[in-house]
């Protein structure tokens, strides 16, 4: 029995379609992250779940329990808010014991329970404190904690680190996965952090204009994403795309051509539906793409200039200028390459240099955004 | 302050003591009130007016008020109408506020326009039916009239007051607490009034001076100096007593201190709760 | 039932919650607002019979010279009111300084604006007194008499207004304290830097920023004249021979004194009608400014 079941949600804002007949299934004890860019629905999917928004039509299932029409207190869920949404006028012990006083519970559950999450969360030196007197990390935690105090089935975070510094972020991931390791619950993330959704996810669920783009593990989504979304979605620094064009069709190869580059072969396709002069896309990691001394006959090649480079100590980003290849980069813009090495390189700003990449570790996607190369090796865990 | 040259120093002086003597000029009308509140009756009588009292009256006169004119009982009156009628605006504000602010329902905005509108409606355009009303319901020339017109009036702007106020509040606080399993009514007990606090304090002040300054009111409802407030008081006062100056500007500064005394003690949420009314509507 | 209730405690409780103070508020604010409509349609003493006489009220009102008057007054007092904003934004400007010992001068200038009106009434009532007041004091320094302004036909509504505008001037003051707390520091800052300081900071930098306030100041202000009620009945009633009245008095003094609580409606009404307009004006005003921020 899974955990929590959406069936075919479906919500509508006053013209605006939110959540399309979304189909989702998270397991027992399960850690599953929701990506995906701002305004993708994440976040009304989690509210969703949790019953604080309502849906025009489907189903939400926990436990086996349909609680499509139950309030979110009766639903056996626990909220991580964004903002933490701590009550400033209650001490941190009251605010972890809010939802079993307001469930009328005796006294002394309540305060074996808020001792028993304060032990877990190393807040029993706070308890007596206000939300104001401590510090972020803090906050983070007693907002955690009064999720535990209520031994829900299902733990629920609104992009919980995304009003913490860099250090603290990283700090929390940690706490959080080995949170779900002690706890062993159901727990259902939002965020639009690619990192944290790689880091801490069994599974990752990928949204976009409120659909499901894909699901499945961290590695999985990596190594094989459905479609040039979800490519370009997770990995840092993001993949790079080239506009290309098909020239010839074979049987499980395509013959490209791209503005500045001699045209390259590609294997390892199923060009089902695709015929010559269709426009594709080519993307590249940045750690697939090599400086290369001279050309090479198994890897496609195009020149470039550096634009910029970052030395971030073991590895080197390179910025690269390849016009007139037509490339896009979501985080170095339009007509721009991102190189990522594995070395110090003393490569320059304004060197002129031919990059390369093997065609075995790329990826083709057709008109429709739909990955066209087979299935790569998933790196075994 | 690090680094003032004695020239700025003087400058600074001479500016305070320029605003200083503007202010003066600004309360010169009640200073000279309060000034006759002091004066003896022959004083008055001899036509020492402006001129510095040579003998102050100051208990005489305002004993004076308490013992031979009816201001006590007026004073008291005012207390046992605005009293009430604050507390009953915070109540109904409160919850119409939470309601209007936290639970949109179709129609919320239409009930919250009629809340606004319904502020700026001239008295004028009330007063006969409310005061047939009051007629009709016995509660005419009694305090409670005049307690349930200030909380039906007051509840218009309160509402305004009180549902931009609790708008502001973080949103995510009340859906924490939804989904904590708190009612409604549980939310209202334990997130929305203890926060709200400050704007009940300064809605307080505000309604307060509000309806202690009332006059027209007074005089539509009430009749018998039994229920009438000070305002009202004050001014028949002023035909009985025509030129016993001294007693009558010892009467309004009487009826004055009450809302001016709140006001220095809770200045920030007078200004504050004001000029916020005043902005949003 | 306990979930049913639980099920529906959601939208339930804020209808109950909602209840008392919108039903007190529409049957004693709004539905007699309707009501006095209704009323002035009627031939009504306020005990006997009501009949129906149509527009015969506001047929009678277009003919009556002493609505002229009221009309004429409120034009007045509406004139004079309007010397509030700007001499409120002066005083503004002048206590807007960050030196020792003005806040106290600053609460000074507010305290017309917690006073009652009655009270307001009985201190200028007191000012103008031909004999003894403050007028007198003045008139005198100059060896001249003072006019007894408030039983001068000429000169009542304008000494009254003139009483009226000094909380006036205390409100408009407090909103543009209210706006110059607000000021955008970074604009103040470039100003600065770009060498603007005294008047040219004030006209090109502060006063731009003011408009919405100053908006709101005299759309407050405009209601507020149009409203005055209480400044005339304490110094004046309307007098002398009703050369003081405005709408709002002569409307009450119709209902209460005549007992022609018909004809006291369709005054009501009309003065309701003019104020919709400025109401109506302030309110898009306000919406648009906070769109504008939004």
């Amino acid at each position: 029995m899974s955990s929590v079941e959406l069936r075919k949600v479906d919500k509508h804002y006053a013209g605006y379609h939110a959540l399309k007949a979304i189909d989702l299934k998270i397991e027992k004890g399960e850690f599953v992250v929701m990506v995906g860019p701002s305004g993708c629905g994440k976040s009304t999917l989690l509210k969703t779940i949790a019953g604080l928004e309502t849906i025009n039509s489907g189903q939400v299932v926990i436990n086996g329990h349909d609680v499509t029409r139950e309030e979110p207190g009766d639903r056996g869920i626990a909220m991580v808010f964004q903002s933490y949404a701590l009550y400033p006028h209650m001490t941190v012990a009251e605010n972890m014991g809010f939802g079993l006083r307001m469930a009328k519970r005796p006294k002394a559950e309540i305060d074996a329970a808020v001792k028993r999450a304060a032990k877990i969360l190393r807040l029993e030196e706070q308890l007596d404190k206000r939300p104001k007197q401590l510090s972020g990390g803090q906050r983070q935690r007693v907002a955690i904690g009064r999720a535990i105090t209520r031994s829900p089935e299902v733990f629920l975070f609104d992009e919980p680190l995304s009003n913490l510094d860099a250090a603290l972020r990283t700090q929390m991931r940690v706490e959080l996965s080995s949170l779900h390791a002690q706890l062993g619950s159901t727990m259902v993330y939002v965020t639009h952090d690619q990192i944290e959704a790689m880091t801490m996810a069994d599974r990752i669920v990928v949204l976009n204009k409120g659909q499901v783009e894909q699901v499945g593990s961290p590695l999985e989504l990596y190594a094989n994403p459905a479609n040039i979304f979800v490519a370009g979605f997770l990995g840092a620094p993001r993949m790079n795309f080239i506009e290309a064009r098909v020239e010839t069709v074979g049987a499980a190869s395509l013959t490209l051509t791209a503005a500045g580059m001699p045209a390259f072969a590609f294997g390892d396709i199923d060009p089902v539906g695709i015929s010559a002069g269709d426009a594709v896309t080519v993307g590249i990691r940045p750690e697939n793409l090599h400086v290369l001394e001279r050309a090479d006959a198994g890897q496609a090649s195009f020149p470039g200039q550096v634009r910029l480079v970052e030395h971030l100590g073991r590895e080197t980003v390179l910025y690269l200028d390849a016009s007139p290849l037509q490339a896009t980069n979501s985080d170095s813009g339009t007509g721009n390459f991102t190189v990522q090495l594995n070395k110090v390189s003393p490569i320059s700003v304004g060197a002129r240099l031919t990059a390369g990449f093997e065609i075995a570790g790329a990826y083709l996607f057709g008109p429709d955004g739909r990955t066209l190369t087979s299935r790569k090796p998933v790196p075994a865990t | 302050m690090p680094d003032v040259s004695e020239d700025a120093k003087l400058q600074r002086a001479l500016y305070v003591g320029g605003v200083t003597l503007v202010v003066a000029l600004w309360l010169l009308p009640l200073f000279a009130v309060m000034l006759t509140s002091i004066r003896s009756n022959e004083e008055l009588m001899a036509g020492n007016y402006w001129g510095w009292p040579q003998k102050f009256s100051l208990i005489e006169n305002y004993t004076a008020v308490f013992e031979q004119t009816a201001m006590l009982r007026f004073f008291l009156n005012s207390l046992l109408i605005t009293v009430p009628s604050v507390i009953g605006v915070l109540i109904l504000s409160t919850l119409t506020g939470f309601v209007l602010s936290r639970y949109p329902f179709r129609g919320s905005n239409l009930i919250f326009a009629l809340f606004v509108g319904g502020n700026f409606l001239p008295a004028q355009i009330m007063m006969i039916p409310v005061r047939d009303l009051m007629v009709r319901l016995g509660l005419y020339d009694t305090v409670y009239a005049l307690i349930v017109f200030h909380i039906a009036f007051q509840t218009g702007f309160a509402t305004l007051f009180m549902r931009n106020f609790i708008a502001a509040l973080p949103g995510e606080l009340f859906q924490a607490a939804r989904a904590e399993g708190a009612s409604p009514f549980q939310v209202l007990r334990h997130v929305v009034v203890p926060l709200v606090r400050p704007a009940l304090a300064a809605l307080a002040i505000l309604t307060f001076t509000f309806i202690w300054n009332d006059y027209f009111w007074a005089i539509v409802l009430t009749q018998s100096d039994a229920v009438k407030p000070v305002t009202a008081g004050l001014n028949n006062l002023r035909g009985e007593w025509t030129s016993a100056w001294n007693i009558i500007s010892a009467a309004t500064i009487f009826v004055a201190l009450p809302p001016v005394v709140m006001f220095f003690l809770m200045q920030k949420h007078f200004i504050s709760g004001l000029t916020m009314g005043a902005v949003k509507g | 039932m306990p979930r049913f209730w639980r099920r529906n405690r959601h939208w339930m409780t804020p209808a109950l919650l909602l209840l008392p103070g919108l039903i007190l508020f529409s049957l004693v604010i709004l539905a007699a607002s309707f009501e006095t409509v209704w009323i002035s349609l009627l031939d009504w003493d306020g005990i006997g019979a009501k009949t129906w006489v149509g527009l015969a009220n506001y047929v009678e009102l277009a003919e009556d010279p002493q609505f002229y008057v009221s009309l004429k007054n409120n034009i007045i007092w509406l004139l004079i009111f309007m010397l509030a904003p700007p001499i409120g934004l002066a005083l503004a400007l002048i206590v807007n300084q960050q030196i020792g010992g003005m806040r106290i001068l600053k609460s000074l200038f507010f305290v017309p604006l917690v006073l009652a009106t009655v009270t307001v009434g009985v201190v200028f009532g007191w000012v103008y007194d031909p004999t003894y007041g403050l007028l007198q004091l003045i008139f005198g320094l100059f060896g001249g008499t003072a006019p007894a302004l408030l039983s001068d036909e000429n000169f009542a509504t304008f000494a009254v207004a003139t009483a009226g505008l000094w909380p006036q001037i205390a409100f408009c003051m407090v909103l543009f304290l209210a706006g110059l707390n607000n000021l955008n520091e970074d604009l103040i800052g470039a100003g600065r830097v770009d060498g603007a300081r005294g008047w040219r900071m004030l006209r090109h930098v502060v006063l731009p920023q003011l408009s919405q306030v100053g908006f709101i100041a005299i759309a407050v202000t405009v209601i507020g004249a149009l409203r005055s009620f209480d400044m005339v009945a304490v110094m004046t009633t309307g007098g002398p021979y009703g050369s003081s009245t405005v709408l709002a008095y002569q409307m009450y003094e119709e209902s209460i004194f005549s007992y022609r609580f018909g004809y006291g409606a369709a005054i009501a009404t009309v003065l309701f009608a003019i104020m919709i307009v400025f109401i109506a004006w302030y309110l898009r005003g306000l919406i648009k400014a906070e769109r504008s921020n939004a």
